[in-house]
């Protein structure tokens, strides 16, 4: 039988990491004709993203010389030639502090090596089979809440909370825990801005992910820390230190995007109801309704990479020790590219892959459990709140944030 | 089913579908796909892709 450890709570109990939250992602309610703009004036645009949108200084990156890169070509030319284009330089001084040695901050050819062990664990058969068992329950339990009221905020009530409850679930945390779990994961942000909870966070989650990792090596099941613990290429284990850097992103990578994903998603759906009813009707449209709303709202509108030699990007310079504000989202509306690229469409040409997980080496690992994820929440959701619809009487449902979208609130009505 | 998958990122190759954007026509076999080919999700190479159980 496993023994869990425990999580200890910050020294200062009083401290609320949450405001953070609210600070990186700001109320902007529509970046896009901003980005349409920057994108018309050439594929590289002096400045930062951020500074588009918000004067709060940004104490980790604003001193430094950066570039947006804008368009889907464009894009992809960074995100693919990770030789010019790199990741270390431009997280490790911020995802590096609060993380540690993720394989985030690490290039070919370590990366390589450590990525491909990691995504066996991640691979489309492994996730499938956590679907039923992880997925289900913890979808059903926040759904028993509500289920019998005729009415819900699906953001509050539901979005909000499932993608971190299947990562409680993975890891088999105590209930009870759940809540200094979730506060220690959104502290160790605050490592990169040099508040001293950010590495006593780190530090706290590393002394109980390296616990479970000796209590899942002795007895391994079927879930995801067990695959981790155990996983092996060409005879090769994780190092603890990438392991436990790994587990502390998790729930930032994992559980922050599919929470913002799914509340997209449902809100797309929602504010179109004949796409939703033709989704309630054929359940083989689900996949393409959540690529459509991944490219239409990308959870991460913008990332960074760091260009190691003097370079180009469709004949305008880069200098070398740029950091590129990759903007993923001008990519996923590049009228180019797509059609009416600001209209939401399930039934749009999918020849253009949308690159809301990225693209080249660095390529989103969980995509495959998000879309596990993404796809149970639908389902239950269709197959259990008949004749589902916008709560009238409510505020419409407003997708806000510059970096990190989602709309606060989902009112809806259905019929018990 | 058994399908060829990136074993980097998990992409499945679908020979009715092929991969058009990469020059590979629908209805390509896996052997027909050249080695220099890539996966079009992460850029890895061809040799990196095995058979698995779907």
């Amino acid at each position: 039988m496993t023994v869990m450890p425990r999580l200890e709570d910050l020294e200062d109990k009083s401290f609320d990491p949450f405001l953070v939250e609210k600070l990186s992602t700001g109320d902007c309610p529509d970046p896009y004709p901003r980005i349409h703009e920057l994108r018309a004036q050439g594929p590289v645009v002096d400045g930062s993203y951020r500074k588009q949108f918000t004067d709060v200084p940004d104490v980790q990156m604003g001193h430094l010389p950066q570039v947006m890169v804008l368009g889907y070509d464009a894009v992809m030319k960074v995100l693919t030639q990770p030789d010019i284009f790199r990741n270390k330089e431009a997280f490790e001084n911020n995802l590096g502090r609060s993380f540690g040695n993720t394989i985030t901050v690490m290039d070919a050819p370590i990366h390589t090596r450590f990525r491909k062990i990691f995504q066996k664990a991640f691979l489309p058969q492994v996730v499938a089979q956590w679907g039923e068992s992880v997925v289900d329950p913890v979808v059903n339990r926040l759904m028993s809440t509500f289920i019998d009221r005729g009415e819900a905020d699906l953001i509050e009530e539901f979005t909000h909370h499932y993608p971190f409850q299947v990562i409680y679930a993975q890891v088999e945390l105590e209930p009870s825990q759940a809540p200094i779990f979730h506060k220690l994961a959104i502290a160790q942000i605050l490592s990169s801005i040099g508040a001293p909870q950010g590495p006593e966070a780190s530090a706290k989650l590393g002394t109980f992910f390296g616990g479970l990792l000796v209590e899942k090596r002795q007895n391994p099941g079927t879930d995801l820390i067990s695959h981790l613990a155990t996983v092996e290429v060409d005879g090769e284990r994780l190092p603890d230190d990438v392991l436990i850097s790994f587990l502390r992103q998790l729930m930032n990578a994992g559980g922050d995007t599919t929470y913002r994903g799914t509340s997209v998603l449902l809100t797309g759906l929602l504010t179109h109801p004949e796409q939703l009813a033709a989704v309630a009707a054929d359940r083989n449209l689900i996949p393409q309704a959540i690529d459509e709303a991944l490219r239409w709202e990308g959870p991460v509108t913008s990332t960074f990479r760091y260009a190691a030699q003097d370079t180009e990007i469709e004949g305008m310079p880069i200098r070398k020790g740029t950091y590129i504000n990759t903007v993923l989202a001008s990519a996923n509306r590049d009228p180019r590219k797509f059609e009416n690229p600001d209209e939401f469409d399930i039934f749009r040409s999918r020849s253009t892959r949308h690159i809301a997980f990225a693209s080249g080496p660095h390529l989103c690992i969980g995509q495959h459990l998000a879309r596990v994820e993404m796809t149970r929440a639908l389902n239950a959701i269709l197959d259990r709140l008949p004749n589902l619809r916008l709560d009238p009487d409510k505020p419409a449902p407003a997708i806000k944030g510059h970096l990190l979208r989602v709309p606060e609130h989902l009112w809806v009505k259905f019929d018990r | 089913m058994k399908k060829w998958m990136c074993m980097n990122c998990g992409w499945i190759y679908e020979q009715e579908v092929g991969d058009p954007e990469g020059g590979i026509a629908p209805g390509t076999a896996w052997e027909d796909i050249p080695d220099d080919w890539k996966c079009p999700d992460c850029g890895s190479l061809k040799s990196e892709f095995d058979m698995v159980e779907i």
